[in-house]
């Protein structure tokens, strides 16, 4: 696609351009270094499998199909099914920014859990082992169950 | 991949003089290696520079939970979009990937409307004051991808209509620079603010760049 631009046009936005920041779009962010991600292990031993386990039951309390849940947080399905089948699975950023919106809990809490951050938080490390221990996939949630994820809700839900 | 080439104009900042530079309407394993090995690598730069200036971390430019690999990975999975890159001296000064078919215009009059939404737009490192490039390299690239971000808009028949969610150091920019409407947070979008040209806009964008 061939693009007419005059040269005083270019000038002329550029001045008025200036020094400013243009960055859009969430890609746009720069991203952190490497060195500040702390691998997986130093947070806990399976994050994935907490992280996991979290979305399954938030998924399966509110009634809704991985599809449909997919749909109305705008996650892809497959990193869906990968976050809740795959406990080495490491789900992207966004995606764990879209599921803390959609299930109204703090982004940065749910980034430790997702084991994208490092833990401030040792409240969340130890029951988020508790919470997964506690926890087996079946279809419907037990009342165990739902007191586990209410219990591990409220802990994640304080700010 | 076929790739054409409009000629442009740059402002060279620390010669105080324009400089002929190129837009392609792609962006190529040649931009994705620039990036790479010379964007990460200034950015790197930059940071340990902010970190030496003793410069408060909050103070540093935003960023996000990504890491290298992740971004790298996204963005080659969006680049089956339309997008455009700006080279100049041989380097990738600018990028930019945009989405034609699923976003639609939220402004009341010409909501539900077809528009370009621009997914991605980023400056080379050395282009951006707030690492402490001072001067920066180039001026003008932020103007020149939203023009061609325009263009494509006019050709898919949009009549130039076109959207993006701006990095909060970039309202400024959108807002005043580019004249766009600011339509406030969204929250769906990790708070980012979400601007939004009309026709009427585009008109007084392109225009302005013609005053005397």
């Amino acid at each position: 696609m061939k693009i007419e631009i005059t040269k005083e046009w270019c000038l002329r936005m550029a001045h008025l351009e200036g020094d400013a920041e243009i960055g859009a779009g969430l890609l746009s962010f720069d991203p952190i270094l490497d060195s500040d991600l702390l691998p997986v292990s130093d947070i806990l031993d399976e994050p994935g499998i907490v992280f996991g386990r979290f979305v399954q039951l938030m998924r399966r309390d509110h009634g809704l199909t991985i599809e449909k849940l997919a749909q109305d947080s705008d996650v892809e399905i497959a990193e869906l099914l990968e976050i809740e089948d795959d406990a080495h699975h490491r789900p992207q950023g966004r995606t764990v920014y879209q599921l803390a919106n959609y299930f109204k809990v703090p982004h940065r809490n749910l980034l430790q859990v997702a084991g994208l951050t490092a833990p401030r938080d040792s409240r969340i490390v130890e029951e988020g082992v508790r919470f997964a221990a506690r926890l087996e996939p079946v279809a419907e949630l037990s009342p165990e169950e739902r007191a586990a994820l209410e219990a591990f809700v409220a802990v994640i839900g304080s700010e | 991949m076929t790739v054409t080439v409009s000629p442009i104009v740059l402002f060279n900042v620390e010669f105080g003089e324009p400089v002929n530079a190129e837009l392609w309407d792609a962006i190529t394993e040649k931009q994705l290696a620039d990036w790479e090995a010379d964007w990460n690598a200034e950015l790197l730069l930059a940071l340990q520079r902010l970190n030496r200036a003793g410069v408060d971390r909050k103070q540093w430019p935003q960023s996000r939970h990504w890491n290298w690999r992740k971004k790298t990975e996204c963005i080659q999975k969006m680049l089956a979009y339309p997008s455009f890159s700006i080279m100049c001296d041989g380097m990738t000064q600018g990028m930019m990937i945009l989405d034609t078919p699923s976003k639609r215009c939220r402004i009341e009059c010409q909501k539900g409307k077809n528009l370009v939404y621009i997914e991605y737009l980023e400056n080379a490192p050395w282009n951006r004051k707030e690492l402490l490039f001072d001067p920066p390299r180039f001026r003008g690239i932020g103007s020149i991808l939203i023009l061609a971000a325009i263009m494509l808009s006019k050709e898919e028949g949009f009549n130039g209509r076109i959207g993006l969610h701006s990095l909060p150091q970039a309202n400024s920019f959108y807002a005043n620079s580019c004249g766009m409407t600011d339509l406030g947070i969204d929250p769906n979008y990790q708070g980012l603010h979400y601007f939004e040209m009309t026709e009427q806009q585009v008109v007084a964008f392109i225009a302005k760049g013609s005053e005397l």
